[in-house]
This record gives structure tokens, C-alpha cells and sequence, in this order.
């Protein structure tokens, strides 16, 4: 109960979604509800129908109710189950639309424009699979325990109206299946499904690993250690797993065990209830027969319940997503072309940092200028883009755009930045789409001649389906320097007047890296530039090169006057052309 | 129906002694299930007739032992058919991990590693629950109804007949609506991984959509699709229920039918109460297997195709013949010949690799450059036995013919250095002994030294002992590369060393002082060094040229350098301008 408290606690995913949809919850257990009462009743009476039939009573008026109703219920459980499965589907389905969205912002609001890497794929499939779980918290937990606890209800006030004491009985036995049981099932499956949840994870991780270096395991020649590594953890989850499924199945058992009780207690009622005249006995197997459908809902209750850890995992991890929100800080607008980026004193030192990762750097970048930044990983330039562009707080210090601080360009910030980086996504869509993100209104010709600019539009227009080519998963369609190219046609629509280059070559061989960055200097020539780049290749299009080293910057210059005064700088250039 | 019955099923060591065993169980229970059926109808319509409470005494324990016994039965069948079947999915997980590791990286490539790596955790656990359902609710349905029915024929055959001809009429329908449903839900299922691929696509996309000044509006782009597939989901899960819609309606209205015709039968005096009732009892367990049967068809469905896919990895041709080279020590006089070798990938026509001759002797250090795509990494993965070329006996070491390089005795010569060695999670001197486990913390300690370690070893807080990899400590990528470096020097006896771009995607600095230390491990093997960094080849003593998979020119630099041919021209093309 603690545990359920902790984790709705703050909870802003399940509890607000069951209030907006109140009306359609309510509908598909009332439908729920109604499946399962029709099968009782069509049991109950059938048994009371053929009973009396078996009176042989004089005329057939006398079973001709039982006799509508048999049909009746018949036809009414499938028609109920149906409808109840459609909307409990519905239901969810809608509720995912509003996860997804609310998941996304959430995402959002944390993202930074200045990424290294798509790594984090990984963890944002999990939380899509969270989604997913708590949509089957509702299917397989939620909306079968309410229904049986809905029909436990109705048959205890049923039968306790006849008969007080035979009602409290009912209230005991069936309360073991609904409610003791269920509680049971989640403790003791709680601990099993965290354990397991464990070496599961280990599992993972172990397996990944030596997939990730099968190459090397392979050259090793270390069989024996590579197939015995994953020995352990298999064998504890079969052990874990079997003790679950044994767990499972006498636990079932003993719900009929209950189930059995029920009948008896039941039958040894009608025993002295019902026999007093004839046509009272007509109920004797209205009841008997009643029983077997009308406890079947409460069968698989446990089963759901004992999901509920695994459930919980995910609702935690979602509500946790949401804590810390920034603050929002006011926005305003700029009604002046750029005219000076100024950084002034900055310095930067992440929350859980021991040292200043940028350390009072100051530096004013006029429109036209072209700035390259150079230094070796780890020092600090992806944090100082990060600042340049406010998706980073500085420490302290500032970063003025025309003298506004840029926390409060925010909103307008993609009119004055576009960025180019390691790997620019592409969308799983069309070239068309793709690049017109630069732009929403951009006009069909606005895009091909954009595609024409970085000279994509022989290769594009040779492809059967020319500019609604799909670009597959990330773009896989196109090689590195081509999606290069795409972006870089998208940052000609976007036109921001300061365009930041974040090693776009990284991943690129030196010939098209060399045509690449031709043409990025060419297209770009009247625009403001900071190029962060990790070799020397094309310094001559820059008119200033800065050396970062533990988040300031030692080296700085022309690259003509580097070269000649700067043995550090000679030696570099000349390995990177190949001359040392 | 027949979909969900895989035919392999049935080849699995030890199936038809199980299905034998189960059988016998499964038969019982019917019998129960019937005891059960037949001593509650007597404990009624003895109080139907007023009798005195003594009478259902018998048969109430009748029944009550015929019903512990049926669900007692359960829990029987349940614990036999487990350990075969937790056997047969452990086996058949062993098998999946030996034969991906003979399979190689290509295979990795091939599949992708998360696909992998869920195929062998949740693919052989969906394997699991398939089998644990598939055989005792196949084996259920096809004797349970059947003795019940018998049973019904002796008690008055016009129900018998009744509920024996509403059988095929379920099973036609739910065939019918089945079909229907079944190729509108591969669309479905398409569909679905459409939305959810768009959804981790739109979120990897984020900082794009950031950097376009796009990523709040997209929010309101996320719910309409999720909306659109939720109407698309609707109208595709109405025909879908139908079929279970079906089989509801013609399983409970049968029910009914029984019901009400037993009434007018009873009326006529046609038939006594007794087996009246104990007809209706038995109404529903008739339909129950087949219910069960469909109320699982989703799981059986996933585990179906799991153990499918399993299956196409296990028949997978593999590289045979690994163990044709003899014992072998790379030495000075070592020689290894390409003849025309061609290497074409499994699922495209055009060959990745074209009529590839080398001759290469002893300790050489050979270059191998070429613009993206000319075959450079290909080639080193032909070299490393990671992929087998097209022809056979075209390769050979010392003079022993070989089919390929996946030789056992070959990959103890060579270390392989990949763009991004591969760093396991576990500590970094295990990382570093990875090739030679026995190797003393001094000898580690010496290799470290070496690649130029020793510095940033102390300052990490437990030196060696460190856990790096995923989830433990980030290493850069340089260190990556020195760590890569350390387990060269730490195995002398591996004389051969591929390198494939090793230091691409390092900055000019870093490279700058990795390249002093790789240096040293030159000496005294073979290296292949596949690169388009140009100051590398002032290192290397033979280089050879490609370009779109053919082997365009090879010799000594300088010999190459006066030949004016592509290796020159590639130079140019690469080389920045004077400062």
C-alpha cells in the first residue's frame, strides 16, 4: 500500500488520464460488467428453464419467459463483450495519443540543438515501450479487477438478500479470490519480478556486450568463456521463472479450490432453502449452474494483479521524467538584423562538476565573420556551443545577440541560428519533407532549388520517385556526405544569419569532406560562422582559428599567422596534409 | 488454424513421448470432467425432487473429488510438459549463441545487434509460453470435446448431433473472418510499427527539430498521427473482434439452443431431468477447449514467429572448414597469396571486392587507401576471416590452399584495431588482457604503459581495476584506440595486425600523439592499415590502391609517387592547399 501510495505520489500519467475519460471508463465496466452477468444469467436460467420444463406444466406460457430469455442472454453476453472490447480499446488508444504527446514534451523540453550523438535511441525506446505497459496496466489489470470486484459485489448483495448468513459466506470465500489472492500474488511476485527484473537486466547487458565484440571474441578463440559468461544469469532466471510458473499454477488451483467451496456452500443452502415446495426447487439448479460463469472473471484476477510490478517500473520511470522543469524565462523578439554576437566572461560548470568546464571566455563575432575552434574531446567546445545557443545557463557571464541576452531569444532562436552537425537526422520520409523542415513555407520550387544549391538535384532527379524518394530509417537511403548535403540545403532555406558548423565532417573521407566544406564556404559566404572542427582540413576558408584547451582558449590567429609563428600549430597542419 | 502450427514442432527431440504422456493426462481429465458434470446433476434434481439432504451426500463428494482431481490434473500436466520444455528452449538458446558466435560479425551486421540480442533473451522466452501452450491446448482440443460428445450421444443423440454440427460451423467461420481479419491485421501490425518507429524517429529527431526552431509545434504533429493510426486501429479491430465476436455468439447461443429445446423436450416427456441437465453442465466445457484455444491466439502467435525466427538463424549456412590451415606461427618467411580473389554480399549482384592478387611475405608493412566505398573495409574483413569470397582454394598461407581465412589457426596470429574498438564492461586490465586472460597485473601494467596509458591510469580512482564500457566510465575515443594498442603489445605472439581507419574520427591532436605510440608495434609484424589519413603512408613500405572494389595499383610509395597513376591522383585530390 506504501508502495502504491509512493508511486502515485506524484503521479501526472495515469491518475489525470482516468479523469479525463471518465465517461468512456465508466462505459467499457459497465459493459465489462454486463459480458459477465449475461453468462450467469443465461446459466441461471437455463437451469430454472429446463426444471420446470421437466414439471411438465400444462401449457408452454409457463416457460415461455425462461424460454425468450435463454435467447435473450444468449445473444446479449457476445453483443456485450464485443462492444466492451471495441471501446476498452478505444478507450486506450486515445489515452496513448495523449502519452505520446505529453512523453514527446517532456523529451523536448530537455533536448539540446547541440548533440554528438544519437546514442540515446536505446533509452527513448524504452520509454515508448513504457507506453505501451501502461496500456496494458489498463487492459489486463485495471479493468478486469474492477469488473470482478463489481460482480463480487453484485453477487454478495444478491445472495446476502435472500440470506444473510450464506451472503457473508460468499463475502469470505470470493473475497479470497478477489482481494486476498490478488494482494498475495503482488507481494510475493513483487520481490520475485524485481529479482528477476535484475539479472535480466545483467543479462542484457552481458549479451549486448559480447554481441557488440563478437569479432573480438571470435579472434580470441574464447569460445568456452563466451558461451559460459551467459550460463549464470540463464540459470537463475530459470530457476526464478520456474518457481513463478509453480507459484502460478497452485495458486489457480487453489482459487478452485475456493471455487469448489463456493459450490458446495451454495448447494447445501438451496438443500434447505429451496425445498419446501416444488416450484421453489426449480431454483436448485438456477443457482448451481449459475456459479461455474459467474466466477469465472475472478479466476484470472491474481494473474493481473501479480503484472502490476512491471507496471509500476514504468509508471515510475515516466513520473520521474518529469521532475526538475527549468524555469521559464521571458521571452522577447529581435526587430533589428543581427549586427554582434557578443560572449562576455562566460563560464559554465555542470551541477554534478567538480571544475569550470568553460572558463571566462569573451569574444565578439561580427555578421560575416568566420571562426574555427579546434581542440582535442572532453574540452569543453560541444558545452560552449551549447551556451552560445542558450540551451545552456551560464554560470556566470552572459551571451548577447545586438546586446539581448540570449535566454530571452529563445523563441526566435531558428531565425538566428542554423546549425549543421555531426550526424543531422533525417526523417523517415520524403526528400521533399525532409529538407522543407528548414522552412515549413517554402514553396516546392524554394526546395529543389535549395537541393539544386548543395547539388543534389541530378542524383535526386535520377531516382524513380525523384523528390518523394523516402530516406529510410535516419536517412540510411543516402551516403554520410549526401545527408550532409540534404541539411545543408535545409539550412539555406532556414537563412539564419549565424550558422554553427559542429564537426560536420567527422564521419566523412577526405574527398568529400574537401567538397563538402567547399561548397559550405561557398553557399555560406555572407554569413557569420563558427566552425568547431577536429582537423585542419579547409582552415584556409576561416579568418580566425581558436585552440580550446581545458575550456579556454591558448592559441588564436589568423591561419596564415599560426602557421608561420606557431610550431605547434606547423607541426599539426603538416600531418594533416600528410607532409610529416 | 493450421497457421499456428509449426511443423517443426513436432521434430523436437522428445516431443511425441510428451504429447504420448499428455494425452493419457488429457484423457482422464475429460473422464472427470464428466464425473464432475454427471454428480452435480444428481445432487440437483435429487433436491429438484424434494429428497432429503442425505441424498447428495455421495454425489457431492463425487463431485468434489472429480473437480479437485480435474484442476489437480492441470497442475499435472502443466509440471510434466515443463522441464522438456524449459530443455528445449534452453537448448535451443545454446545453439543460437554457438552459432551466431560461428556465424561471426558479419552475421551482427547482417541482423543488427538489438534484434540479436532480443532474439535470444525474449524471442526464446516467447518460444517458452508457445510451446508450454500450444501442445496442451492442441492436445485439449482434440480429445476433450470429442469424449464429452460421446458422452452426450449416449445420454439422447439429437443434442449430440446438435452441438457435433455447430463445431464446423465455428470453425468455418472463425477460418472465414480469421482470413478476413488476418490480412487487414498484417497491415495493422505494419501500421503499428510505422507509428512506433515514427515515434522514436520524431524523439531521436529532436535536437534537428530543436535546431529548425520546430520541435514545440511537432508535439500537436505526435497526437495526430497517434490519433490517425487509433481510427486506422478501430476500423481494422472491428473486423478482427468479429471473428472472436463469432465464436462467442455461436458457442453461447448453442448453449441456449441446448437449453431451450432440453425445455420443450422435458415438456413432451421426451427426456427425464437426469440427463437433461447433465447435458447443459457439459454444454459449455464442449466449447471451452476451442475458446481457450482462440482466447490465446496472440500469444501463440508471437511465439510462433519467435521460434520461426529462431529457426531461420540456426539454418543459416555457416563458413565450414575452419580448421584446414595446420598449426601456424606468422614468421619473417610467412607468405600469404590472394589469386582473383571476389567477394560479392549474400543479398546483392554486384561484387564489393572484384579479382583482388596480392603477394605478401614476412613483416611488411602495407597501406590500404581508397575513397569511401572503394572496398578498403571489405577487404581487411577478408583478411580477418569475417567474410568468405566467392571462389574457392583462391587464398593461400604458406602455401596450404584455403577456402577462406576463417581459419582457427589463422586468428591466433592477428589482432584486429577497428575504427571504434569494442570496449566490454568489465574492468580495464580485463579489457586489456581480453586476448591473453593469464596475463600478470606487471605485464598489463607494462602494456598500459606502452600505448601511452600510464598518465590518465592514474588519475582514475581504482587505476586498472576501473570498470569501463557501457553503463561504467566514458573512454574517449583515443583511449579507446591506446587500450586497443595495449592488448597488441601485451600478446607478442600475435604477429599479424589489421587496422581498419583507426584514427578517422580522432581530432588532428590526439591522433598527433596516438601516432607516436602505434608506431612502435610496426616493428616486427605484419600490419594492414586501412586509412585515408595521408600522413600514414609515409610509414608504410607497400601500399595498395582501390577504388570501387578493384585493386588499382600496389607497390612501395615512392615506387607509386613515379608512376603518376591513381595513387597520385587520389593524393591531389585529398591534400589541402599551402599556408
Amino acid at each position: 500500500m506504501k508502495n502504491l501510495r509512493k508511486t502515485f505520489a506524484n503521479d501526472t500519467w495515469v491518475m489525470p488520464y482516468l479523469r479525463k475519460y471518465k465517461g468512456l471508463l465508466i462505459l467499457v465496466l459497465f459493459l465489462g460488467f454486463m459480458t459477465f452477468f449475461s453468462g450467469g444469467a443465461l446459466m441461471f436460467n437455463s437451469g430454472y428453464l429446463i426444471s420446470e420444463a421437466a414439471r411438465q406444466p400444462s401449457s408452454i406460457i409457463y416457460i415461455y419467459v425462461p424460454v425468450v430469455l435463454a435467447r435473450a442472454f444468449g445473444i446479449a453476453r457476445p453483443v456485450f463483450r464485443y462492444i466492451e472490447r471495441l471501446t476498452s480499446h478505444n478507450w486506450v488508444l486515445r489515452i496513448v495519443s495523449d502519452f505520446r504527446k505529453k512523453l514527446y514534451q517532456t523529451v523536448e523540453s530537455k533536448a539540446s540543438a547541440i548533440q554528438r550523438s544519437h546514442q540515446t535511441g536505446d533509452i527513448l525506446s524504452i520509454l515508448a515501450d513504457d507506453i505501451e505497459h501502461i496500456e496494458n496496466l489498463y487492459l489486463r489489470t485495471v479493468f478486469p479487477m474492477v469488473i470482478g470486484w463489481l460482480l463480487y459485489i453484485f453477487v454478495v448483495i444478491g445472495v446476502g438478500s435472500l440470506n444473510l448468513v450464506v451472503g457473508l459466506l460468499m463475502l469470505l470465500l470470493l473475497g479470497v479470490i478477489t482481494i486476498v489472492m490478488p494482494l498475495a500474488s503482488v507481494a510475493t511476485n513483487g520481490v520475485r519480478e524485481f529479482k528477476q527484473h535484475q539479472i535480466q537486466h545483467e543479462f542484457y547487458t552481458n549479451l549486448t556486450d559480447e554481441v557488440l565484440g563478437l569479432g573480438d571474441w571470435l579472434i580470441s578463440g574464447r569460445y568456452d568463456d563466451f558461451i559460459n559468461l551467459q550460463k549464470k544469469p540463464i540459470k537463475e532466471i530459470a530457476a526464478l521463472r520456474k518457481q513463478d510458473h509453480y507459484f502460478q499454477w497452485w495458486r489457480s488451483f487453489f482459487v478452485q479450490f475456493i471455487v469448489l467451496l463456493t459450490t458446495l456452500v451454495l448447494l447445501v443452502w438451496s438443500a434447505y432453502q429451496f425445498t419446501e415446495t416444488k416450484s421453489l426447487a426449480n431454483w436448485v439448479a438456477a443457482f448451481a449452474l449459475a456459479i461455474f460463469p459467474a466466477v469465472s472473471p475472478f479466476v484470472n484476477m491474481s494473474q493481473g494483479a501479480s503484472e502490476w510490478p512491471v507496471y509500476r517500473r514504468s509508471i515510475e520511470r515516466v513520473n520521474a521524467l518529469d521532475s526538475g522543469d527549468k524555469q521559464p524565462v521571458k521571452q522577447t523578439t529581435l526587430n533589428e538584423p543581427f549586427n554582434e554576437l557578443s560572449i562576455d566572461n562566460l563560464t559554465f560548470k555542470y551541477a554534478d562538476g567538480d571544475r569550470d568546464v568553460v572558463k571566462n571566455i569573451s569574444m565578439d563575432i561580427h555578421p560575416g565573420e568566420k571562426i574555427a575552434l579546434l581542440g582535442p574531446s572532453g574540452t569543453g567546445k560541444s558545452t560552449f556551443l551549447k551556451l552560445v545557443v542558450g540551451d545552456l545557463t551560464p554560470s556566470d557571464g552572459q551571451v548577447l545577440v545586438n546586446n539581448q541576452n540570449i535566454l530571452n531569444l529563445q523563441d526566435v532562436r531558428s531565425s538566428l541560428f542554423g546549425i549543421l552537425d555531426q550526424q543531422p537526422y533525417l526523417f523517415d520520409t520524403t526528400v521533399m519533407n525532409n529538407v522543407r523542415l528548414g522552412n515549413v513555407d517554402a514553396t516546392d520550387q524554394q526546395v529543389k532549388d535549395a537541393i539544386a544549391a548543395v547539388d543534389l538535384k541530378d542524383l535526386i532527379e535520377s531516382l524513380p520517385d525523384k523528390y518523394d524518394t523516402q530516406v529510410q530509417e535516419a536517412g540510411k537511403r543516402f551516403s554520410g556526405g549526401e545527408r550532409q548535403r540534404l541539411s545543408l540545403a535545409r539550412i539555406l532555406l532556414q537563412d539564419a544569419p549565424i550558422i554553427i558548423l559542429d564537426e560536420p565532417t567527422v564521419s566523412l573521407d577526405p574527398i568529400t569532406e574537401k567538397k563538402l566544406l567547399d561548397k559550405v564556404f561557398e553557399l555560406l559566404h555572407d554569413k557569420t560562422i563558427i566552425w568547431v572542427t577536429h582537423h585542419l582540413a579547409g582552415i584556409t576558408h576561416v579568418d580566425q582559428v581558436r585552440f580550446m584547451e581545458h575550456g579556454q582558449f591558448d592559441m588564436q590567429g589568423t591561419p596564415q599567422e599560426l602557421y608561420k609563428t606557431q610550431a605547434r600549430f606547423r607541426q599539426l597542419y603538416d600531418l594533416d596534409r600528410g607532409k610529416a | 488454424m493450421k497457421s499456428l502450427i509449426d511443423k517443426r514442432l513436432f521434430d523436437l527431440p522428445g516431443m511425441k513421448k510428451y504429447a504420448a504422456i499428455l494425452g493419457v493426462l488429457i484423457f482422464i481429465q475429460a473422464v472427470a470432467i464428466i464425473a464432475q458434470a454427471r454428480a452435480l446433476s444428481i445432487a440437483i434434481v435429487n433436491l429438484w425432487n424434494l429428497q432429503s439432504i442425505n441424498t447428495i451426500v455421495v454425489p457431492a463428494i463425487v463431485f468434489t473429488v472429480a473437480f479437485m482431481g480435474r484442476h489437480l490434473l492441470t497442475v499435472v500436466e502443466n509440471r510434466v510438459l515443463f522441464p522438456f520444455v524449459e530443455k528445449t528452449s534452453g537448448d535451443m538458446r545454446e545453439d543460437l549463441m554457438a552459432k551466431i558466435f560461428r556465424l561471426g560479425p558479419a552475421e551482427i551486421d547482417k541482423r543488427g545487434t538489438g534484434n540479436i540480442v532480443t532474439m535470444a533473451l525474449e524471442g526464446i522466452d516467447q518460444v517458452q509460453t508457445y510451446l508450454m501452450l500450444v501442445i496442451i491446448k492442441i492436445l485439449d482440443m482434440s480429445i476433450t470435446p470429442w469424449l464429452i460428445l460421446l458422452y452426450v450421444l449416449f445420454l439422447r443423440w439429437e443434442q449430440a448431433i446438435f452441438l457435433f454440427a455447430i463445431f464446423p460451423i465455428i470453425i468455418l467461420f472463425m477460418i472465414i473472418l480469421g482470413l478476413a481479419a488476418q490480412s487487414k491485421a498484417d497491415r495493422q501490425y505494419e501500421g503499428y510499427q510505422r507509428l512506433s518507429n515514427h515515434f522514436v524517429d520524431t524523439l531521436r529527431g529532436l535536437p534537428t527539430l530543436k535546431q529548425l526552431g520546430l520541435s514545440k509545434r511537432y508535439a500537436d504533429n505526435v497526437y495526430e498521427v497517434s490519433e490517425s493510426y487509433r481510427k486506422e486501429t478501430m476500423s481494422t479491430l472491428r473486423i478482427a473482434l468479429t471473428s472472436t465476436f463469432a465464436l462467442d455468439f455461436f458457442t453461447t447461443l448453442s448453449i441456449a439452443v441446448v437449453a431451450v429445446f432440453l425445455g420443450f423436450d422435458l415438456m413432451d416427456g421426451k427426456v427425464l431431468l437426469l440427463p437433461a441437465l447433465t447435458i447443459l453442465v457439459l454444454a459449455p466445457e464442449y466449447f471451452l477447449p476451442i475458446r481457450n484455444f482462440a482466447n490465446d491466439y496472440h500469444a501463440t502467435l508471437n511465439g510462433k514467429n519467435a521460434m520461426s525466427a529462431v529457426m531461420d538463424v540456426l539454418h543459416e549456412p555457416e563458413m565450414t572448414e575452419r580448421e584446414i590451415l595446420p598449426d601456424l606461427k606468422w614468421e619473417k618467411g610467412s607468405t600469404l597469396k590472394l589469386d582473383q580473389v571476389s567477394l560479392t554480399y549474400p543479398d546483392t549482384k554486384v561484387p564489393t571486392l572484384k579479382d583482388i592478387s596480392i603477394n605478401i611475405k614476412g613483416m611488411q608493412k602495407i597501406g590500404i587507401i581508397g575513397a569511401s566505398g572503394s572496398g578498403k573495409s571489405t577487404l581487411i574483413n577478408l583478411i580477418g576471416g569475417f567474410l568468405s569470397p566467392d571462389g574457392k582454394n583462391q587464398i593461400s598461407i604458406n602455401g596450404h590452399q584455403l577456402p577462406h581465412l576463417n581459419q582457427a589457426n589463422w586468428q591466433k596470429n592477428f589482432l584486429y584495431i577497428p575504427q571504434n574498438p569494442y570496449l566490454f564492461h568489465a574492468t580495464l586490465a580485463d579489457n586489456i588482457s581480453f586476448y591473453v586472460s593469464a596475463a600478470t597485473s606487471e605485464e598489463i601494467n607494462n602494456a598500459a604503459a606502452k600505448a601511452g596509458l600510464s598518465d590518465w591510469i592514474k588519475t582514475l580512482p581504482d587505476g586498472l581495476n576501473t570498470m569501463i564500457g557501457e553503463g561504467a566510465r566514458t573512454v574517449s575515443g583515443g583511449q579507446a584506440q591506446r587500450i586497443a594498442l595495449a592488448r597488441a603489445f601485451l600478446d607478442p605472439s600475435r604477429k599479424v595486425l589489421l587496422f581498419d581507419e583507426p584514427t578517422a574520427h580522432l581530432d588532428i591532436e590526439t591522433e598527433a600523439s596516438l601516432k607516436n605510440d602505434i608506431l612502435p608495434v610496426f616493428n616486427d609484424h605484419l600490419v594492414f592499415f586501412a586509412t585515408h589519413r595521408l600522413h600514414w603512408i609515409g610509414e608504410m613500405d607497400y601500399v595498395l590502391v582501390m577504388d570501387h572494389g578493384r585493386l588499382v595499383e600496389q607497390g612501395t610509395p615512392d615506387e607509386l609517387a613515379q608512376r603518376n597513376g591513381d595513387y597520385v591522383k587520389l593524393r591531389s585530390e585529398m591534400e589541402a592547399a599551402d599556408l
